[in-house]
């Protein structure tokens, strides 16, 4: 139901950008107020504009939630871009696996800790249903990137795997970041290296579990053959 | 004899026309830009003189009729707008058309409770303070109960206002809260001024609803809300079917029997008929400058809310 009226010029902005003006300017308001309507009225008013101007959003401050999200993606792969420069020109060594997952994730989670207060809040509000969609987008589109930048080249169904398993490791890691009281939250990079290695284990236990399958496989086609070897040869006689 | 001067106002009207077809460029000298009045056409000077006349005979049993003919579901209507306005304390608020009040005293009761519990919560952070520290807190809290919030009741009707008036005396309502004669197409206030504009039942009363929406722009401030409640057209057939039959022929009758007027209350049921559909009223708040124009349709399109902002 949504219209726009009026002249476009040149640097005339579009309602979109206002609107994601007056987000961010209520993001600093958050740790007072937390993800609400209240928190955008006041960074509306930073604007110079109206408080009544917050009418534009959900009151119940998903847009605020989901507009800090996206904005942390963004930082997150501006980052990774910037490191994985730095290993193209030489400047740097490409990290193993695992460890790049660990900085990966722990650089996204850092970003959390000025308003890790208020965080469970928005983590029970994304989960609302009309918010599902959107934040399940951003939160696949942040792991893609995770894997790119992490070299991931595969195609197979070890892309599938790949994601769920780091959806696992970031999800649980965040909700253990949420209630740590540890000194710069040490038990929560613990947390997330005993993860990660997991899931590297995981890998090496998977690869074990086929070479064992391929060696079961082949000791039962050999004991298939030399039966029927033996059947033939009794039918024969 | 009602008919009979509908057709003898009629014929003025085309006389008037076929003068100034004559006068030629010469707009206003006869008889004015030819507008409606309910289902009869009149010129738009006659259109506000009879409006008027309409609200200065109901007044007094505006809000007995309201109840009887809505059976009470306007004043859900009405908490619902001041719902959808979520205002917080320290908004400045213009009801134009507020008559009786009913916008401004569920405006004043919003944000005192919104205060109460901004003060609440600011006292759970308070826990370790001293008493004495406390009770400072409590002493200048207790001076901005509405916390700076203001209501502008302005009406083009003095005896709407004075009904209106004395109805915040008897319930109790004095801070925050002005009163204010001024017409809509042309507010007596200065530009970029309030915070919100709300008009509930009163836009489908103005003459030139143009004029009003582009006042509205001119005296909100940037980032200001727009909001309007009104009848507005019914989507479902059956619905509006059962609703056309109760507005003519159940609501005049009630307008004799309350109020001892039945043709104010034909009006009323003709002029919703006549105010423009949904999204026609959109287009035309989108053009004078709003953004971000919606409506939400209450009860299926017998009552919309509109509302835009000024970006």
């Amino acid at each position: 139901y949504t219209g726009q009226g009026g002249q476009e010029s040149e640097d005339y902005e579009s309602e979109e950008q206002l609107q994601h003006r007056i987000l961010t300017a209520a993001l600093e308001f958050v740790p007072e107020h937390g993800w609400t309507a209240e928190a955008i009225a006041e960074g509306a008013k930073t604007l110079g504009l109206s408080a009544a101007a917050a009418g534009m959003f959900h009151s119940d401050g998903s847009e605020l939630i989901l507009h800090f999200v996206s904005q942390c993606n963004t930082k997150l792969s501006e980052l990774l871009e910037q490191e994985q420069k730095l290993v193209q020109l030489g400047e740097a060594e490409k990290k193993p696996t695992d460890q790049f997952l660990r900085d990966a994730v722990q650089a996204r989670l850092r970003m959390l800790i000025p308003y890790i207060e208020k965080w469970p809040q928005a983590l029970s509000i994304l989960l609302l249903p009309h918010n599902i969609p959107s934040s399940l987008n951003l939160l696949t589109s942040m792991i893609d990137d995770i894997w790119h930048y992490a070299g991931d080249q595969s195609t197979d169904f070890n892309w599938y795997t790949r994601r769920a398993v780091l959806t696992g490791i970031y999800n649980t890691t965040e909700l253990v970041m949420i209630q740590d009281s540890s000194p710069d939250f040490e038990d929560t990079w613990r947390f997330l290296e005993n993860r990660v290695a997991d899931a590297m284990n995981m890998g090496n236990t998977a690869n074990q579990v086929q070479s064992t399958g391929e060696a079961v496989v082949q000791g039962l086609m050999g004991a298939a053959v030399t039966v029927s070897y033996a059947e033939t040869s009794r039918a024969v006689r | 004899a009602a008919a009979g001067l509908c057709r003898y106002r009629a014929l003025l009207a085309r006389r008037g026309g076929a003068l100034r077809a004559l006068c030629g460029s010469v707009r206003g000298l006869a008889a004015g830009p030819e507008t409606h009045f309910g289902f009869q056409t009149v010129t738009e000077e006659e259109r506000r003189e009879k409006i008027y006349r309409v609200f200065e005979s109901v007044a007094k049993k505006y809000d007995v009729m309201n109840d009887s003919m809505t059976l009470g579901i306007h004043r859900v209507w009405k908490d619902i707008l001041v719902h959808k306005m979520n205002p917080s304390p320290g908004t400045l608020l213009l009801d134009v058309a507020g008559g009786t009040g009913d916008i401004a005293f569920r405006f004043i009761n919003y944000v005192r409770s919104v205060r109460e519990r901004q003060l609440q919560r600011k006292l759970r952070h308070h826990q370790n303070l001293s008493w004495q520290e406390i009770a400072e807190s409590y002493q200048e809290d207790k001076s901005k109960s509405l916390g700076d919030s203001q209501v502008v009741v302005c009406d083009i009707n003095k005896e709407m206002l004075k009904v209106g008036k004395q109805k915040a005396q008897h319930l109790g309502y004095s801070e925050g809260l002005s009163w204010v004669l001024g017409n809509a197409e042309e507010l007596p206030f200065d530009d970029d001024k309030f915070d919100v504009y709300t008009i509930a039942f009163g836009i489908r009363n103005v003459t030139r609803i143009d004029l009003a929406l582009q006042e509205a722009y001119r005296v909100l401030k940037p980032g200001g809300r727009f909001l309007c409640l009104e009848f507005s057209q019914v989507s479902n057939s059956l619905l509006s079917r059962l609703y056309d039959l109760y507005s003519f022929q159940v609501i005049p009758v009630l307008g004799e029997v309350i109020a001892g007027d039945w043709k104010s209350y034909q009006y009323l049921v003709e002029s919703i008929r006549r105010f423009p559909p949904q999204e026609e009223f959109k287009a035309m708040i989108e053009d004078a400058g709003f953004f971000k124009v919606d409506y939400q349709n209450l009860n299926s399109g017998i009552v919309a809310i509109h509302s835009g902002f000024k970006l």
